[in-house]
């Protein structure tokens, strides 16, 4: 009886605890799977109750944009820069005891802060081909006719479709429209996300893949026969895609916002992103696992871009005209 | 027809107001949207040469699913109600379990099973060809979508009155003859009112199609949100679909009119006599194994495989996700049905060109695309009712007023066979409209109104796009923590839950089942 009372007086403070220090509601593109260990633990370490709704980018952010003021939301954390980028009207201004700590990739708006970074590769089927046999750049990807009918894309992906306009940053629209015809007389299969992509390496559908670096550990990780080929430094085909999060102007609870924000890119966070999810921090300072490159070299393969000017709009009306969305 | 001359009855006329006026909110949003347009872009994105081939896909898609569903669908349903087959309920649960796994873990699990070491060589040997394209999509549909029209047969064949059929046999027709002209046009509402939804579920499928490579027209959809993140255009490929099927329900409605399935016998409905399968027996369990082999045994031992082979990362809790899944379904499935009913009801006893378009609302709602559909809710709900914005309430709302087609169908069905007579002799009697009709009707209603529950639960359990959008903040169902597992490649946490959503839906429906037989 005693214990009993105990506890619940232990419960009500606890409550009090968390009541006092408030609550923090995020809209998150990135999947329970991935992130749900990061948000309980800044739920314990702050006693700030974290609510999170989990979607996917595009329909949290037609949700936010139909939410406008009245959103209950305070941050908004996304997959790709370009929902990111989307969301834009909707984000404040960051302060500066965030936008300072990451080592690059600031948006020039400074309306949201990178948390982890991607890499574009070629994804083989280690059982069939030999990194030897892969051109210098992706550029050449389709003078490679050995590879045709071998080959698997995600048109319908935003990586791909950031990546695309990365292609039109660097090599102007017409060498743009000219490498996707280029690629379409290989004949590659279509796949609407990267896991159905790596199974079908696996099944021989296909030989080779043009996805993100961190599906590839995961399915190598449950022995599947597929390894990772970089391109040259430099070369669109190496680009780097950024995670990341955003205030957004209908935050009542800016100063818990911002305390996340700082939490997410702080030491111990990133590190969770190497750790756990294969992906690169945005920090220096993190132990990345065997299977990742150097944070430095592989910074170097991306190519230098401004990743404010990348206009996903072009790259859909390159993709549209090319009969591929 | 008899009943029309009389007024509507109000009891029946105010909710079938209300429910057809729930699924139109999200067409007046899509139109506010769609007007936002500049018509330059508009015409370039809408008037593509790509739509019209993406829209022929969706023709031919939807044709052959249909035949697909039909064909695999009228035996299952014949076996489990009037064969001497052993285990009736048994398979009846077995074969509407299908409905229960939800479309992309289907499909994705049938890929991960076929091919150069897939689930199935790796464990029996078997390199089966992996299904892709237009007929990978077909299969994959058709396993997936039959029961909607299983489940409708079956209410269908139960409510038919065995002496019609006696007549026929004691007038010399052999039993064959006896099934294609006396059961089959029998059977014809349930047909369309199955066939719609199967129509409406291919029209609307992303998930299955995307993994397939087979491009149709929800896919372009899907594709403008989440690709430019646009809603206006969005809106204008959504409200193209709705224009399809508005042909779709144009043509049921077409057929349907003009008929009458009631008993005019005096007395109650006897069951009919077992069929005995003799030596097709053993022809029979080869059509039963395939669906429950197909859409259930391997997706989920796929699954299992993928378990043990992927790395465990996160400790999960199945516990939140099922009791969050059973709150939201349960009640959704109830105010679906009491939703429906009175549209239904007007639908067949009150037959008028108002009755008939107001019964066909709810299936624009079913054909409004979710994504869209739960946007039209926010819009409104923020506007018009902000307390209620993300509130179990309201998803159970969405869910009901979205999935309210698939309850209409099998009552409908029902109300065919059920006797006007009946009621208007409770009236003669002196009972009220509403009395009478729950005196006289209802009861013979109980087997439809099952059916309906549990297509309404197994959609809801199994939904997306509306759940991400509406639900509390926080809340996470069966479906939705399947989705986060898999999309991530991470099977290990994503096993327990697939299961758990089998398991959970196979009681669910074992539950209403085992009520079939009680009135």
């Amino acid at each position: 009886m005693k214990n009993l009372r105990i506890a619940i007086v232990a419960a009500l403070a606890l409550g009090a605890l968390a009541q006092a220090q408030g609550t923090l509601t995020i809209y998150s593109g990135r999947s329970q799977g991935l992130v749900d260990p990061l948000v309980k633990q800044f739920q314990a370490e702050t006693g700030i109750k974290v609510n999170v709704k989990y979607g996917r980018d595009a329909e949290l952010l037609a949700a936010l944009q139909e939410e406008g003021a009245r959103s209950p939301a305070d941050i908004f954390w996304a997959n790709t820069s370009g929902a990111l980028g989307a969301a834009q009207p909707l984000m404040i201004k960051l302060p500066a005891s965030i936008t300072s700590k990451p080592s690059g990739f600031m948006p020039g708006s400074g309306t949201w802060t990178p948390l982890s970074i991607r890499f574009r590769v070629l994804a083989y089927n280690t059982q069939k081909l030999k990194p030897e046999q892969f051109p210098q750049s992706v550029m050449e990807l389709p003078q490679q006719t050995q590879l045709k009918g071998r080959i698997g894309w995600t048109p319908t992906y935003s990586s791909f479709q950031d990546f695309i306009a990365a292609m039109i940053l660097v090599h102007g629209e017409a060498k743009t429209k000219e490498w996707l015809e280029g690629m379409k007389r290989l004949e590659p299969k279509v796949y609407p996300s990267n896991p159905p992509m790596m199974e079908a390496i696996r099944a021989g559908e296909i030989d080779v893949a043009l996805t993100n670096h961190y599906y590839i550990q995961r399915f190598v990780k449950a022995g599947y026969p597929i390894g990772t080929y970089y391109f040259a430094k430099g070369d669109v085909g190496s680009l780097a895609l950024v995670t990341g999060a955003g205030i957004l102007k209908s935050s009542k609870n800016v100063a818990n916002s911002t305390r996340f924000l700082i939490w997410l890119l702080s030491p111990k966070a990133q590190q969770f992103f190497p750790g756990e999810l294969f992906e690169y921090p945005v920090t220096k300072g993190a132990i990345l696992p065997t299977t990742l490159n150097p944070l430095d070299d592989i910074l170097a393969r991306s190519p230098k871009i401004d990743f404010e000017k990348l206009q996903l709009d072009n790259a859909l009306k390159v993709l549209r005209e090319a009969g591929l969305l | 027809m008899r009943a029309s001359r009389r007024p509507i009855p109000w009891h029946f006329l105010i909710p079938a107001l209300i429910a057809g006026a729930g699924v139109l909110l999200p067409l007046a949003y899509l139109g506010v949207r769609a007007l936002e347009a500049d018509p330059r872009t508009l015409a370039e994105l809408v008037l593509r040469e790509r739509n019209l081939r993406l829209l022929l896909n969706t023709v031919a898609l939807l044709v052959g699913v249909l035949l697909g569903t039909a064909l695999l669908a009228l035996p299952l349903a014949w076996l489990t109600t009037r064969s001497d087959l052993r285990g009736k309920r048994f398979w009846t649960v077995l074969l509407t379990l299908p409905l229960a796994v939800p479309g992309f873990v289907g499909a994705y699990a049938l890929l991960g099973a076929t091919g150069p070491s897939g689930m199935l060589e790796a464990v029996l040997g078997i390199d089966w060809p992996r299904p892709w394209g237009y007929w990978g999509a077909w299969g994959v549909l058709v396993l997936f979508t039959y029961p909607y029209l299983f489940l409708n047969l079956r209410a269908g064949l139960l409510g038919l009155d065995p002496s019609l059929e006696e007549a026929a046999q004691s007038l010399g027709y052999r039993r064959m003859e006896v099934f294609l002209k006396v059961v089959l046009p029998q059977l014809r509402p349930a047909f369309y009112a199955g066939g719609l939804l199967v129509g409406l579920h291919v029209l609307g499928d992303f998930g299955v199609v995307s993994l397939m490579r087979y491009e149709t027209f929800s896919y372009a959809i899907y594709l403008q949100y989440s690709a430019s993140f646009d809603r206006v255009y969005a809106a204008w490929l959504s409200l193209m679909l709705i224009g399809l099927t508005g042909g779709l329900l144009w043509l049921e409605s077409r057929l349907l009119s003009g008929l009458s399935f009631s008993r005019v016998g005096l007395g109650s409905a006897r069951l009919a006599r077992p069929v005995p399968l003799g030596p097709w027996r053993w022809l029979s369990y080869p059509l039963l194994l395939v669906p429950v082999v197909g859409a259930l045994l391997i997706p989920l031992a796929t699954m299992l495989y993928w378990a043990l082979r992927f790395p465990y990362e996160n400790r999960v809790s199945v516990t939140e996700a099922l009791a969050n899944s059973a709150q939201a379904a349960a009640p959704a499935a109830l105010v679906a049905v009491l939703l429906a009913l009175p549209l239904a009801y007007l639908g067949v006893r009150f037959p008028s060109p108002f009755s008939r378009l107001l019964e066909r609302t709810a299936y624009l709602g079913y054909a409004t695309p979710p994504l869209a559909f739960a946007l039209a809710l926010i819009f409104f709900s923020l506007r018009g009712v902000p307390f209620l914005y993300q509130t179990l309430a309201l998803l159970v709302l969405a869910y009901a007023l979205h999935f309210m087609a698939e309850a209409i169908g099998p009552m409908r069905s029902a109300l065919y066979q059920a006797p006007p007579r009946l009621e208007e002799a409770a009236r003669n009697l002196g009972f009220g409209p509403l009395q009478a009709f729950l005196k006289a009707t209802f009861p013979l209603l109980w087997r439809g109104v099952l059916a309906s529950l549990a297509l309404v639960f197994l959609s809801s359990v199994k939904e997306l796009p509306l759940t991400f959008l509406l639900a509390p903040v926080g809340y996470s169902t069966l479906a939705t923590q399947i989705w986060a597992y898999t999309s991530e490649a991470m099977y290990a946490e994503a096993a327990p839950y697939a299961l758990l959503i089998v398991l959970f839906s196979a009681c669910f429906v074992g539950l209403l089942i085992s009520q079939e037989r009680r009135r």
